[in-house]
């Protein structure tokens, strides 16, 4: 392959979505696992068809196969997938702005819309080969187990999830190609990702939410259950309809705008700063605050981060409890003859109690994403993103231990991830007090201590990665992948009774394991949780020390 | 403080096979201004990287201010002042707050002083970092380096992007410096910005050093390319002749050679049988210089 910008792009991230097949093709193994080792034949005997089959599961398909996809691609596949292109889309234009390379590529007799051009392309073809490798570890690893899964549709489920990945990712990269803000695009692709997600399953519990759930993309992939029903045509066409719109919307931001020579957004408070009259002000409050030692300064650096991440925790916090309120009499009804294996492929939870909807819609995927994305960059950058940037000599030409640096870039970590779980916990206080729902404020409080924490634990790790690496996506990936195997590791293992001991290997298992939200603190697993914490970032302290400093 | 600011000792440093530093031995007196002369990647950076403790020898130790470069590394950062290659500051920062984001890192900086080192660099601090030309962010770094009086001052490669002007009062900071008994150590890749400052230089290549000499001594060596031009055409054997004159070329009224003999005899020669009307005289690269080192080498075996 020559080289030209769309095999530069495409070379440089081939691995990462190498990498993330196999992960979740080992993630599908452990799922199959698990799931042959029930006797499903209560369920079909048990249960309605039309309940099996608004789970997506088709009597006819053997079942095993329909649980398992359903749990692994609907979920952790399609959120790998999808933010695997997410980084990608915003790397694409607005990451190459932002280290100055752009300019330099642009130097060459090339159109800003051809250089476009080339990155969409490799956007597509390593969306395109994630889903291909997805669609053959879905085939290979059911033959492997010798488990059959005839009347399954994976090629359509992949079509599907590939096209909403790529939806992400175009979205990602427009943002990006409009602003040149690779935060922002990564940002808000993200964030109105995991909303669209959660959108598409509680709106339909509500009555006439169908029709809201319907305008969201994440909808588009997931309600037609595509493994069972194969292609639907109308939504496929939705999705490719928006990304090509998206690719438009991307090629009119790039031309029309002022590039950066690799610049930082504007605040709000520089444009205090640069006005004379509140110049004064803000040189006090911000400018000597900000920078009076590692920690503030780390902390003011992931300042729109936090932000962010903490809006989305409030929102959902806030307006949980009151929905659950809203929910027909139907849905508890229906939860409480759901078996365990189903209940466990929505989230592990019973929706139809408080508590239980509480626990699936805020506590057991959403705010856990959001503070390990927001703890995991924080320790990717703390030590080999400063490396990256080549600010790192700079630091340390000061009298300052490289275990000091480590030390306080924990303590930056451990008050951002705080302020997460404390709004969290404000918010869900709040929602739960608005709408008088049972749930106890002190459990609510308990969960949300152990949320920081496990996001911590994970932060943690990318901290550790980091100190040893010097490689901010190394950091970045090796958090995001042990959370999401941590996550179906403490969702599946415990539905069998062989390898249910296993699921205390994983984080997740100290965080819910134990149900805090109806039986308060575990201090146990929270010890373990906080020891988790403390032993990564002394491994880290080491492993920084010990080796020559990139950069 | 008669101990010296820097000495290796047998200072290596190696990447799988490839040698960045070869038992480098080098000592560096406090009061002194030391050039650091190599081509690129001849492993000036290395050498800095090591001793700064940012990277850590193959062999070898390194003494800063007496002290020993890895065990004694922050109590040695607390005294040296230190600017990258190639610097990178933090994008988001405006110059101010980059110099007080270190002020407050190191402590006991006297923010009068950096506001006079700023006047005398001309550096703007009110922007961000990432709004800088390049020249603008090296008068930041160079700021940070000097702002706390350290006892040595290591900067590599310090006066990338800053215009002549700014230059000289840069040279003219590294040398008040040195008055004051305190040591400047810079690395460079052209021969002039370091004759004009430095005391002593080093001359490293493919991480072994070559050669440290006096400035004064380094001059006399220098090879010049060498421009004379006549009213009339001048043969070219009668300048071939004179001792240390290579590759002569006669054309049209001016002639043109390599030197690295003594300018007195050639300006004899050119003034004596002609009718000089114009000299122009540059010192050669890097390159020309270390090929008549070898040759010397070559000639003393």
């Amino acid at each position: 392959m020559g080289l030209n910008t769309y095999s530069v792009a495409v070379r440089d991230r081939l691995t990462g979505v190498l990498v993330a097949a196999v992960a979740v093709a080992v993630m599908l193994w452990f799922t199959l696992a698990v799931y042959s080792d029930l006797d499903l034949s209560f369920y079909y005997d048990n249960m309605p068809p039309s309940l099996l089959e608004s789970f997506g599961i088709s009597t006819e398909a053997g079942g095993l196969g329909g649980l398992a996809y359903g749990a692994m691609y609907n979920l952790i596949g399609a959120l790998a997938l999808a933010g695997l292109a997410i980084a990608i889309g915003a790397a694409s234009i607005a990451g190459e702005e932002q280290r100055g390379t752009l300019g330099l590529l642009l130097a060459n007799p090339r159109s800003r819309s051809r250089v476009l051009a080339a990155k969409l392309a490799a956007l597509v073809t390593l969306v395109g080969a994630g889903a291909l490798l997805l669609y053959a570890a879905g085939h290979l690893v059911p033959r492997l187990m010798d488990i059959d899964i005839g009347g399954l549709h994976v090629g359509a489920l992949m079509l599907h999830l590939g096209a909403n990945a790529l939806l992400w990712g175009m979205l990602a990269l427009a943002v990006g190609a409009w602003t040149g803000q690779p935060g922002l695009a990564s940002g808000s692709a993200a964030g109105l990702m995991v909303l669209s997600y959660l959108g598409s399953s509680v709106l339909p519990l509500l009555d006439g939410g169908d029709t809201a759930a319907k305008m969201l993309p994440w909808t588009w992939f997931t309600e037609t259950a595509p493994e069972v029903n194969g292609v639907s045509t109308g939504y496929l066409a939705l999705q490719l309809g928006a990304c090509a719109a998206l690719a438009a919307i991307a090629f009119v931001g790039l031309r029309r705008r002022d590039l950066r020579s690799g610049g930082s957004m504007t605040t709000l408070m520089d444009r205090l700063r640069a006005n004379p009259r509140t110049h004064a002000l803000v040189e006090r409050v911000s400018g000597q605050a900000r920078v009076s030692s590692i920690t503030t300064k780390t902390v003011s650096d992931h300042q729109v981060l936090t932000t962010i991440v903490s809006a989305l925790a409030l929102y959902i916090a806030i307006l949980m409890p009151p929905f659950y309120t809203f929910l027909p009499g139907e849905v508890s009804e229906f939860f409480a003859q759901l078996p365990d294996a189903m209940i466990a492929m929505v989230g592990g939870v019973d929706m139809g109690t408080a508590t239980g909807f509480l626990q699936g819609e805020v506590f057991s995927i959403t705010v856990p994403i959001a503070l390990i994305v927001l703890t995991a960059t924080v320790g990717a950058h703390a030590l080999a993103g400063e490396e990256e940037a080549r600010t790192m000599g700079l630091l340390l030409a000061n009298a300052i231990p490289r275990r000091a640096v480590v030390l306080h870039k924990a303590a930056s970590m451990v008050i951002l991830a705080a302020v997460v779980g404390l709004v969290t916990f404000l918010g869900s206080t709040a929602g739960v007090l608005l709408s008088g729902v049972d749930v106890a404020v002190a459990d609510l409080a308990a969960t949300c201590v152990l949320v920081t924490l496990l996001g911590l634990d994970f932060g943690a790790l990318a901290m550790l990665v980091s100190a040893a690496t010097g490689r901010v996506r190394a950091a970045t990936s090796a958090a995001a992948g042990a959370a999401g195997a941590a996550y179906v590791l403490q969702t599946f293992l415990p539905l069998s009774d062989r390898y249910d001991q296993w699921a205390a290997v994983s984080p997740f298992h100290y965080y819910l394991g134990s149900d805090p939200l109806t039986t308060g603190m575990p201090w146990g697993d929270a010890a373990v949780l906080a020891g988790a914490f403390v032993v990564l970032v002394a491994l880290a302290v080491p492993a920084f020390q010990r080796r020559d400093l990139r950069g | 403080m008669s101990e010296p600011a820097i000495k290796t000792t047998r200072l290596s440093k190696s990447y799988g096979d490839v040698r960045a530093l070869v038992d480098l031995d080098l000592s560096v007196g406090p009061g002194e201004v030391f050039g650091f002369l190599g081509p690129n990647g001849a492993g000036k950076s290395t050498m800095i990287r090591t001793v700064l403790d940012l990277i850590r020898p193959t062999r070898g130790s390194a003494q800063i201010l007496g002290m020993d470069s890895h065990t004694d590394a922050v109590r040695i950062r607390r005294r040296v002042g230190y600017l990258p290659s190639d610097l990178a500051l933090y994008p988001k920062l405006t110059g101010r707050d980059t110099l007080r984001y270190f002020a407050n890192l190191r402590g006991g900086v006297d923010w009068a002083y950096v506001e006079r080192l700023a006047a005398r660099l001309q550096a703007d601090l009110d922007k961000k970092t990432s709004d800088y030309s390049s020249g603008n962010r090296q008068k930041v770094g160079i700021i940070q380096a000097f702002m706390s009086r350290p006892d040595l001052i290591i900067m590599d490669e310090p006066s990338t992007g800053i215009d002549p002007l700014v230059q000289q009062e840069f040279q003219a900071m590294m040398r008040d410096v040195a008055h004051e008994g305190r040591t400047v150590f810079l690395s460079s890749h052209t021969l002039s910005e370091v004759q004009r400052v430095a005391d002593r230089v080093g001359i490293i290549r493919d991480g072994h050093l070559i050669d440290v000499e006096r400035v004064h001594d380094l001059r006399s060596k220098a090879i010049r390319r060498v421009e004379l031009v006549f009213d009339a055409p001048a043969p070219a054997e009668d300048f071939a002749r004179i001792e240390g004159a290579r590759d002569v070329e006669a054309h049209d009224t001016s002639v043109r050679l390599a030197f690295d003999g003594n300018m007195d005899e050639l300006l004899q020669v050119a003034t004596g049988r002609h009718h000089l009307v114009d000299i122009n005289s540059e010192e050669a690269d890097l390159e020309e210089i270390f090929l008549a080192y070898y040759r010397g080498e070559e000639a003393r075996v």
